[in-house]
């Protein structure tokens, strides 16, 4: 824990040093970019104090990350810089319950020489409870602002991995010269997710080698105890992967464990069950079929903020014939009953918060209007955000609403949020604002310019041979682009490499092309997607073979980008 | 002690043929032709009706005569006396004789590398050894479709009747130029193009078979007008279906690519049929309309999309026949050929009716391939391609007893047969462990 | 103290079972049908009675309790449930093919209630399937036996709970080439798969004696005892030898089926189901003296080297050899007629009515260890049920419907358009898939096949 806070802490202070204003410069800041105070008063703004709350005016001081005071009649210090709230309305600060925002996936371990694929090194087979999502994380990410501007202000990261991927934690998602850290170990990051090509390959395997993992590690704790208190034993082995997991065992932090379906929910659950662990579900996309499931063993639930994208629906043509219209009929439903599950929670009294894990994080609104439209209160949809977020996360005590004494987190919109025209304006984190640019129309989206792809990008993509990945790498220089990509030999043996060609960009959507050698087949793969941030989502076509997703990460090099 | 000597001798005797076959043990039955009267049975004959008590008299490898009183006249004559006899049943499209065992890739000859193979001969690689073959013919299947797999044009295909020691020998009288139809539906549960992808790569493939297409006709033009060119064998085995010599097969099987095969083929003034068809059903009318004939298969088969009714492939082939479809029957089998009678009696039991499923496995395969002068049906002057059975051959609990292939009486024997002579009563048994 | 359960009920070989709902069990009254008993022949002009779930009454002219419903199959068929003892439907992952022994993996963890498989099984009458883990491993997972309870979204209802445990072992070609030519390790030939074998269960054994030193040790007073490491899949394996769960062994060559019998012996494990078994017929007197029996295909031979030299009488004369069997699919199409798989005994041997019905019935329940419960029309068991419109062995024989636990999941005159479960939102055109996967006995393993010609071939 100290090692990490000091770690990070330290590359924030380089990073601080290098491209912002900074304590190291004292009191001077030739930069220009230290704030006057970090006092500040919203005056006369429309108040949402809590998801319930049907608002009020009033003026909101903070000072120093602390809210000091709301009300409509309150002395304002003379350090305060007054910021007009008249059109303004004020919300408490979003909490995102799980975020990979910020976190880059650390190199895959080199394998050792004996590796075997049936019995390998715990680190190599997604196996790393003592890994801690603040090694992983970088505020300087786009990807944190991306969230910031959609409202968040805090977050629990989780680390990327396989099966047990590591330690969370609760970040503010605040001043680039801070660690940010609000709470650290959290919960334990798992999933169903098998390592490719390895022991364990499936989520069949996967949730043997959990219960493995778990039984052991109750074994070593009484090894470990025996050893203590008595003489004679002989000295129990403890290695990093039991270390890791005794939290989880001792009850002392919930497994957040990721699941898209219901029946990855049940699966879920058995294990929990099973072996009596704290757990939280986190990112549930269609559970439409385990609400009572999850009301009768009160789970708690990190809901994926995305709903559906409607392109199906909105395909579907009008002169078709009967059964053609039965199955449109069919897609429908199932649209209406995606989106209408959030609202099916709140009705069955199930206090759910949200996920922002693989969510495009610019549609997040839309999202929340779909589920609206669908039948999720404005109230629901606040305490899955503020209150409901701060009660799972147990932060409860210091965030989640605005009241005396709670940390300054909050979101301020141009009208009432998630209101058609209602725009996010300020947030303010942790006492410190951050100012957006509030457009005169809404989704205005500038499609004409060109994104930069150049950078260090990781991808993964789903091939009938399972997960395979690598890297790219794509470089310009005046006006054209180059790269090369690395992938799994097919023929065995290890990494190699293509360079790529025909890069083309235009919008946000990037392809190229690369050529494969397998067995002496020469395969053609086109790669195709939209470049979002640092993230892309796509498809890598294999001649003859079809088609597979494929989702890459822009490894962050921020001396490249800022 | 006289006794015992004579005893002896007695005992010795007895042993002198076993002495006799110390190496080779067993004889060998092999395929013989003659003249043979197979008498009182219940005749089908699929294009004349059912003769009751008839019989079938068979010589020179032909049908001499058919009827409630044919005599002898010197033939071996095998009483069918309770029994049924068919003609021998057709399998519109089969790789047997192509591959031996299917995922030995050194035994697979029914793929060549190259999208435009319609050179490759099928009936060049057909193994008249295959071990399939015996197993196949005792079913009642007696003449099969052989074709090659693969890309747009892959090859030829042949009839070949299971008999012969060459593949001369074998071949039926038909050949037909295979056509995989470019085709809009996934491969496999691994398939994950988009429907925007997979809506281009088919209007690729269609483009660049129109290029070949015209290619052809091109190249049969020139040729006609005695223009001496190039070598091309691939446009040369084309240019045969472009002159009528041969008859396109098309393979296609989703509903939207029957119809786009359909208007491909409307200007295209060539014999063509269609194979596969699964999804023919949904297009029955069009295809009715179009007066495609069709040979479809797999009958037993899942359905192709996961919303279809269970029994959407049993379906099919009645379901085009009753919108007036000429259909035939294949199994699209290798090995298990001998399935072909019960795929048709599914075909008949959801809605083709047992009379058209039987025609589906012989006269309209016939007529479809151009050979129903020949095969097909019980009629004089046709090949003796006949079957003798207990009852309904498309019935499991079935016996085939006899059958003829180009009148060659056909060892009811096989590799399955054997093992099961040798093993049904092993020796030693258990007890000698 | 909770801790302590845990590790003892993994040691009885229990595994948990968290509160499932009850299932549904339906009363019905099926008139005057002819009734395949299965093991007490067949009853002309008979009824059936179900009552909650269970076969009450069978017998001529029973009147309907009040509020149950009557069926008439006047010209009908009844039989028994058909059980397929070998399918792979239903399951989200097949192969954990990774270690040539994966015992402590479970197939009932990964169960997919919503695959349209079921009710395509359930329209040929196929009433319960042994959802088996595939074949890449000498030792594969721990299977499920389930009872096509269709619609029902939780897992935990459509497996049988009440059936024993049962666990797949492979031999020969699959496990070979995953493993020995796939990643380098042993099996690569068929002394491996035996060394594979003989190790594991020798390994097993040294497990239990750690554990019930440790038990017997760590109450003394002043014991330094601490717990061996817990091992679930050496746990399994001790099970096995413990006679708590069925092997069903996927195999085909006589040689290898002969070596599985005496490693069976020589460990003492009498609970030996033998899968596929394409060369059982040379060893058929050894397989019936000492074991539950094969459960084989009824005609396939030939797609790979190792079903070469086989025969469709395989079946025959494994049952004229006294040996139990079954016949199996192993197919989402093959599932669909099992009732004609069977008749193909007739054609291929020549076996009776009863003979053939009971390869799909009460032979494989007794290989899956619920014969006391399903597998035969008998007054007392439970109610799963079909109806046919011709004798089922007829290849005209059309399924009408089907039954479990007495409640009506098929019925042709009520088969509606587009059955699935569960669409995707956002669909545009529903995919169509031309090349079949019916087999996936090596589901999950195409990742360990480099070549992509690999990805076509057929992997059963």
């Amino acid at each position: 824990m100290k090692r990490t806070l000091l770690k990070a802490s330290v590359l924030a202070m380089m990073l601080g040093g290098l491209l912002g204003w900074s304590q190291a410069y004292g009191q001077s800041d030739p930069s220009g970019k230290k704030p006057v105070t970090s006092t500040y008063a919203i005056t006369n703004a429309t108040v949402f104090a809590n998801a319930s709350s049907s608002g009020s005016k009033a003026t909101v001081l903070i000072k120093d990350g602390v809210i000091k005071a709301i009300g409509s009649n309150i002395s304002l210090p003379a350090e305060a810089q007054q910021i007009k709230g008249d059109s303004l309305f004020i919300y408490p600060g979003f909490i995102d319950g799980a975020s990979r925002a910020g976190i880059t996936r650390p190199e895959d371990p080199k394998r050792p020489d004996n590796f075997v694929s049936s019995n390998p090194p715990d680190e190599i087979a997604g196996i790393t409870p003592w890994r801690n999502a603040l090694d992983q994380f970088s505020i300087q990410s786009s990807q944190v602002d991306e969230l910031r501007k959609a409202g968040f202000t805090l977050a629990q990261i989780l680390p990327e991995g396989g099966m047990i991927a590591g330690k969370s934690a609760i970040v503010v998602l605040g001043d680039e010269n801070s660690t940010n850290l609000l709470k650290e170990n959290t919960g334990l990051a798992a999933s169903l997710q098998g390592s490719r090509g390895m022991y364990p390959g499936t989520a069949v395997g996967v949730m043997a080698k959990f219960r493995d993992v778990y039984k052991n590690t109750e074994l070593t704790q009484d090894r470990i105890a025996k050893f203590t208190s008595s003489t004679g034993v002989s000295r129990p082995e403890m290695n990093a992967t039991y270390l890791g997991m005794s939290d989880v065992v001792d009850g002392k932090v919930p497994v957040i464990f990721t699941v898209g379906n219901d029946l990855e929910v049940r699966r879920a659950i058995s294990l929990q069950q099973e072996l009596g662990f704290k757990l939280v579900l986190t990112g549930l996309e269609e559970y439409d079929a385990v609400i009572d499931l999850i009301k009768s063993t009160r789970t708690p639930v990190l809901i994926k903020l995305e709903v559906p994208d409607d392109k199906a629906i909105k395909a579907q043509k009008e002169e078709v014939s009967e059964d053609v219209k039965a199955q449109y009929e069919r897609v429908k439903e199932a649209y209406d009953r995606a989106i209408a599950q959030a609202g099916k929670l709140e009705k069955a009294g199930v206090p759910f918060a949200f996920t922002t894990l693989g969510v495009k994080v610019s549609e997040v609104s839309k999202a929340m209007t779909n589920m609206m439209e669908a039948g999720l209160s404005k109230e629901a949809a606040l305490a899955a955000l503020t209150t409901n977020a701060a009660a799972i996360l147990g932060i409860e005590r210091i965030a989640g609403t605005l009241d005396n004494g709670k940390m300054a987190n909050m979101v301020i919109s141009t009208g009432p949020i998630f209101e058609e025209d209602s725009q996010i304006k300020h947030v303010i984190v942790d006492g410190k604002i951050y100012d957006y640019e509030v457009s005169k129309k809404k989704n205005g989206k500038d499609k004409g310019e060109a994104v930069d792809p150049s950078g260090n990008w990781n991808y993964t993509s789903e091939t009938p041979a399972g997960s395979s990945g690598g890297n790219f790498t794509i470089e310009k220089s005046e006006g054209d682009f180059s790269g090369e990509i690395t992938y799994d030999d097919p023929q065995g043996g290890g990494e190699t490499s293509s360079s790529l060609q025909d890069i083309e960009v235009s919008g946000n959507k990037l392809s190229f092309r690369f050529g494969v050698n397998a067995g002496g087949m020469a395969l053609d793969v086109k790669v195709s997607g939209d470049i979002n941030g640092d993230t892309m989502n796509g498809n890598m076509v294999i001649a003859d073979f079809g088609s597979f997703t494929i989702t890459a990460n822009r490894t962050p090099s921020q001396i490249a980008k800022k | 002690m006289k006794r015992l000597n004579q005893t002896f001798l007695i005992f010795l005797m007895a042993m002198m043929p076993l002495f006799a076959m110390a190496q080779i043990d067993g004889e060998f039955i092999k395929p013989r032709s003659g003249k043979f009267l197979l008498q009182n049975a219940t005749v089908h004959t699929i294009t004349n009706g059912v003769m009751e008590n008839a019989s079938v008299l068979i010589e020179g490898g032909k049908i001499l005569q058919v009827g409630t009183s044919v005599s002898a006249d010197g033939a071996e004559v095998i009483d069918c006396k309770g029994m049924v006899i068919y003609p021998g049943m057709i399998d519109g499209g089969t790789t047997l004789g192509l591959v031996e065992v299917s995922s030995v890739a050194e035994t697979v000859d029914y793929a060549e590398i190259g999208n435009v193979t319609p050179n490759m001969q099928a009936l060049t690689t057909v193994n008249p050894n295959s071990e399939a073959i015996p197993v196949t013919r005792v079913s009642g299947v007696t003449t099969v479709m052989a074709v090659p797999q693969g890309g747009l044009f892959p090859g030829t295909a042949a009839l070949i009747n299971l008999v012969g020691y060459t593949p001369d020998q074998m071949y039926a009288g038909a050949k037909a130029v295979v056509m995989n139809f470019p085709n809009s539906g996934r491969r496999g549960r691994w398939d994950r193009r988009s429907d925007e992808e997979i809506k281009k790569e088919t209007e690729k493939a269609l483009k660049d078979a129109n290029d070949l297409w015209q290619k052809a006709k091109t190249y049969h033009e020139l040729k006609a007008k005695g223009a001496e060119l190039e070598y091309y064998p691939e446009m040369e085995q084309l240019a045969k279906v472009i002159s009528g010599e041969l008859p396109l097969m098309v393979e296609v099987n989703a509903a939207k690519d029957i119809q786009n095969a359909i208007k491909w083929m409307e200007d295209k003034d060539v014999k063509f049929f269609f194979s596969g068809v699964s999804e023919g059903w949904r297009v029955a009318d069009e295809l009715a309309e179009a007066g495609i004939s069709v040979i479809t298969g797999p009958v037993q088969a899942l359905p192709t999309r996961q919303s279809d009714r269970y029994d959407t492939p049993y379906a099919n082939a009645g379901k085009m026949s009753k919108a007036g479809v000429k259909v035939a029957i294949r199994t699209n089998e290798a090995e298990n050929v001998r399935n072909l009678p019960f795929h048709a009696a599914y075909a008949a039991a959801y809605g083709m009716g047992k009379e058209e499923a039987w025609k589906a496995v012989t006269i309209n395969a016939a007529e479809i391939l151009g050979v129903a002068d020949q095969l097909g049906s019980i009629e004089e002057g046709k090949i003796a391609n006949l079957i003798v059975a207990t009852e309904d051959p498309f019935e499991t609990r079935a016996q085939i007893m006899h059958v003829f292939i180009n009148g060659y009486r056909i060892p009811l024997s096989n590799r399955h047969i054997r093992l099961y002579q040798e093993f049904l009563e092993r020796s030693p048994d258990l007890k000698a462990n | 103290m909770k801790k302590i359960n845990y590790i003892l009920t993994a040691l009885l070989g229990l595994s948990m079972q968290f509160a499932f709902a009850q299932t549904p069990k339906g009363s019905v009254l099926i008139k005057n049908a002819t009734v395949l008993t299965v093991t007490n022949g067949t009853l002309e002009n008979t009824d059936v009675l179900v009552q909650d779930g269970l076969i009450k009454r069978i017998a001529p002219d029973i009147s309907a309790p009040k509020g149950v419903e009557t069926i008439d199959a006047t010209g009908k068929y009844v039989m028994p449930g058909i059980i397929d003892a070998h399918s792979h439907v239903a399951l989200d992952v097949v192969n954990e093919a990774t270690n040539p022994i994966v015992a402590e993996v479970r197939m009932k963890d990964v169960v997919n209630p919503y695959e349209i498989g079921i009710y395509r099984a359930l329209a040929g009458g196929v009433t319960i399937s042994h959802a088996m883990h595939g074949s890449a491993n000498v030792i594969g997972g721990q299977n499920a036996t389930l009872k096509h309870r269709w619609g029902s979204t939780d897992p935990a209802d459509i497996i049988m709970q009440d059936a024993p445990r049962t666990i797949k072992f492979a031999l020969g070609e699959n496990p070979t080439r995953v493993h020995g030519r796939g990643n380098g390790i042993q099996p690569r030939s068929r002394m491996g798969v035996e060394a594979i074998l003989r190790n594991g269960f020798s390994e097993a054994l040294q497990y239990k004696k750690a554990w019930e030193s440790f038990e017997a040790t760590k109450n003394e007073k002043g014991s330094t005892a601490v717990a061996p490491q817990y091992n679930e899949r050496l746990q399994t394996l001790v099970d096995i030898l413990d006679g708590k769960i069925i092997i069903h062994c996927h195999s085909y060559r006589a040689d290898e089926i002969y070596m599985l019998i005496n490693v069976a012996r020589d460990f003492g494990i009498k609970k030996l189901v033998f899968q596929h078994t394409n060369e059982g017929f040379k060893v058929a007197p050894e397989i019936a003296e000492y074991t539950m029996g094969a459960s084989v295909f009824a005609d396939w031979w030939a797609y790979k080297f190792e079903v070469y030299y086989s025969t469709a009488f395989n079946a025959a004369i494994l049952q004229k050899n006294g040996a139990l069997t079954s016949i199996n699919s192993d197919s989402a199409e093959l599932i669909r007629h099992l009732y004609h798989e069977a008749g193909k005994t007739q054609r291929y041997g020549g076996l009776t009515d009863d003979e053939a019905l009971a390869m799909i019935t009460i032979n494989p329940a007794k290989q899956l260890g619920i014969d006391d419960k399903v597998g035969s029309l008998e007054e007392g068991k439970q109610a799963d049920i079909a109806i046919f419109e011709g004798h089922p062995l007829s290849t005209y024989a059309v399924p009408q419907m089907t039954f479990v636990d007495g409640v009506k999941y098929f019925d042709i005159t009520k088969d509606k358009d587009d059955q699935r479960q569960r669409i995707s939102a956002t669909e545009t055109v529903e995919p169509i898939y031309l090349g079949h996967e019916n087999h996936r006995c090596m589901q999950d393993t195409e990742h360990l096949f480099e070549t992509a010609n690999a990805l076509f071939h057929t992997q059963h």
